[in-house]
């Protein structure tokens, strides 16, 4: 498990991103965590001072991880970097057909002839 | 798995989940670009929450829930959601203008 400072989180992660496209996955978890054992956790809150919170990010191509924590003054930043990466390589995913639209309103012009020509009948 | 249909239902239960319980709550993103499929993962251990996509509007979506949970994880579950503004509204105030010029 590598822990990197952000920037250089953020570009092995899209370097984990080009070497997947041919095939692998990238697997990026998160979750809160505040870096400390249990019993400094323990001394702190006896203490009285608050726990520093952190966001733990980890990635993983399956061959290598790498893992990066982001506090309450970075995370905008990295939100804005992590989302600028994410747009640039999610190309693979299908975009909304507009031939699905198009269906239902070629049946409702097929329903509304045939109800004219029910009134004919009688 | 526990795959769920709606996007906002999914959304809803996964910050439900994190603010019940914060230190055990993780958020998953598995992207396979050969396939083309997004699959997203929330879970405390105890119950499991999946989402799973082939679609590129859903990948906008997940962007503002990426942004939804690291503001969650970095600030704290108390943290009051602006999901509507997209920015938390103490950072949006503007500079106090035009006050005592006016003589």
């Amino acid at each position: 498990m590598v822990l990197l400072q952000l920037d250089p989180f953020l570009n092995e992660l899209t370097s984990m991103f080009e070497k997947s496209k041919e095939k692998g996955s990238v697997w990026v978890t998160l979750k809160r965590s505040s870096l400390k054992s249990k019993l400094q956790k323990r001394k702190l809150s006896a203490a009285g001072e608050s726990i520093e919170y952190r966001c733990l990010i980890r990635a993983t191509d399956a061959k290598k991880t790498i893992s990066t924590s982001v506090g309450a003054k970075d995370h905008l930043r990295f939100q804005a970097s992590y989302a600028t990466i994410l747009k640039a390589h999610m190309t693979a995913l299908k975009k909304r057909e507009r031939k699905d639209r198009k269906k239902p309103t070629e049946a409702e012009k097929k329903e509304s002839t045939s109800t004219s020509t029910k009134p004919k009948k009688l | 798995m526990v795959y769920i249909v709606s996007w906002d239902e999914f959304v809803d239960r996964s910050v439900q989940l994190f603010r019940a319980d914060p230190e055990s709550t993780r958020y998953v993103v598995k992207y396979r670009h050969c396939d083309g499929k997004l699959v997203l993962k929330v879970t405390d251990n105890k119950e499991c929450l999946k989402f799973k996509t082939d679609q590129a509007q859903e990948a906008k979506k997940m962007e503002k829930l990426n942004n939804i949970f690291f503001t969650l994880m970095a600030r704290g579950p108390d943290v009051d959601l602006s999901e509507v503004t997209g920015k938390e509204p103490m950072e949006t105030q503007p500079a106090k203008k035009g006050r005592g010029r006016k003589q």
